[in-house]
């Protein structure tokens, strides 16, 4: 088993140990999208219009309440030290915590939506487009969420200044992510879609690296 | 799963950074005129620290002197700033943190670790590990649910996985020990000593092993 499979396993473990935790954020997505038909109103001419967009927002507010922790218990037990030391190189351990975060974090989000978009009077027709704009919208979130969550490790309130640091960086993501989700003429594959997809490839080559430049010179507890 | 790569521990931990000018004959650690700087203000200046197989330093001084930011610093995971750092062995770090993720067991994060490292990992490497420290009755148990003491003997219980001529790093080893783990840590020092391994403790505690050490003190600088 190579470093890095030994790190995905590990990690995988970790994320079953804390579901708990996975559940709070997608209980986050589904108490959103719930308030939305009590504040609007339950009628379908008010919903169908802001179904995808409310999806959206509902998915990035979630995605950014998992984020703090994926590198906090690391970086405190003292195991990114050993990581560190180890042959495995921080950028891949970085790509095995995106990873396994975006699986035990975003894909059960993906499996509410449909029922989600039934609640929301979604056009039922636009669902295949809006999972596939979910799946790497997501996936680009995760990995802005890497960069935050390395940067503001060990900062004071570093969960409020990576909502800050993150949602803007978001913007992309978000209306490629919208626009892609409800294509005007009902083929798939868009223009839209093609750009959230480069901004994923983009984040894809760039975040490990920054994320482990960040982590490279972080402080475990108390290491005076 | 197995040791297929016994020998990745040998260019592993050390350092990618670190390892300057691999043509050098070996010399251990070389510590050359270090300043450290620790949260902006200097600790520590030209600071200089030799040491080869078999040698054991302890560093002393009081608290905020640097003896943890000089033991991360030849891990690797703090830049010095100024001079130079050459080490040719690998390099086992003990720091405050233990390294032991709270939600698995003992067993699993050592077995995770030995893996990482490309070390042996089958149950009787690791069980073999953990009965050095007598870590071994509360091994199988979330970390979490352990206490300071026997987190600290599962951490150290690492050590004996490591290849024989690493240098040991250790930030207060024997804090949180009882006496019985003390004379364990104190047997685990002095046979990798004999082994022809290196140690660089900070420690405010004796450690009552057989070779004699040097003793390293920082002054406080403030």
């Amino acid at each position: 088993m190579s470093p890095f499979e030994v790190q995905l396993r590990r990690d995988l473990r970790l994320g079953w140990a804390g579901r708990g935790d996975m559940a709070v954020m997608l209980g986050f997505f589904l108490i959103i999208l719930t308030l939305v038909p009590l504040a609007v109103g339950p009628d379908a001419a008010f919903l169908q219009p802001i179904a995808v967009p409310m999806i959206w927002i509902a998915a990035m507010l979630s995605s950014l309440a998992g984020f703090t922790r994926i590198f906090n218990e690391d970086v405190r037990c003292g195991w990114v030290d050993q990581v560190a030391l180890s042959p495995l190189p921080l950028p891949l351990y970085v790509i095995a915590k995106a990873a396994t975060h975006w699986v035990i974090g975003a894909v059960p989000m993906l499996l509410a939506t449909p029922l989600m978009a039934l609640m929301l009077y979604m056009d039922t027709s636009h669902l295949p487009a809006l999972l596939l704009a979910l799946v790497l919208g997501t996936a680009a979130l995760t990995l802005l969420g890497v960069i935050g969550a390395a940067l503001t490790e060990g900062a004071r309130g570093g969960g409020g200044l990576m909502a800050v640091l993150v949602l803007p960086l978001a913007m992309p993501v978000l209306i490629f992510g919208a626009l892609a989700s409800a294509p005007a003429d009902g083929g798939i594959v868009t223009p839209h879609l093609m750009l959230l997809g480069a901004v994923l490839a983009v984040l894809l080559a760039v975040a490990p690296f920054i994320a482990a430049a960040a982590l490279s010179e972080t402080e475990s507890e108390s290491g005076a | 799963m197995s040791a297929t790569q016994p020998d990745n521990a040998n260019k592993s931990p050390a350092h990618k950074s670190l390892a300057r000018d691999a043509g050098a004959p070996p010399a251990g650690l070389r510590v050359d005129g270090v300043a450290l700087v620790r949260g902006g203000r200097l600790v520590q200046n030209a600071l200089s620290l030799a040491m080869v197989a078999g040698e054991v330093t302890l560093l002393r001084g009081p608290n905020g002197s640097g003896k943890s930011t000089l033991l991360r610093t030849i891990a690797g995971r703090l830049p010095a700033a100024a001079g130079a750092i050459e080490c040719d062995v690998p390099v086992l770090y003990i720091g405050h943190a233990d390294g032991l993720s709270p939600a698995l067991t003992g067993r699993q994060n050592l077995a995770d670790w030995a893996m990482l490292n490309g070390l042996a990992n089958d149950d009787v490497a690791i069980d073999a590990a953990l009965d050095r420290m007598q870590a071994r009755p509360f091994a199988d148990l979330p970390v979490r649910r352990l206490s300071h003491g026997q987190r600290r003997r599962v951490a150290l219980a690492r050590l004996t996985l490591g290849p024989s001529s690493a240098l040991w790093l250790l930030d207060e080893p024997n804090s949180g020990l009882d006496a019985a783990s003390s004379i364990a840590l104190d047997d685990l020092i002095s046979d990798h000593l004999e082994g022809g391994g290196m140690v660089l403790a900070a420690t405010h505690l004796p450690l009552g092993i057989t070779h004699s050490p040097r003793t390293l003190v920082l002054e406080d600088m403030a």
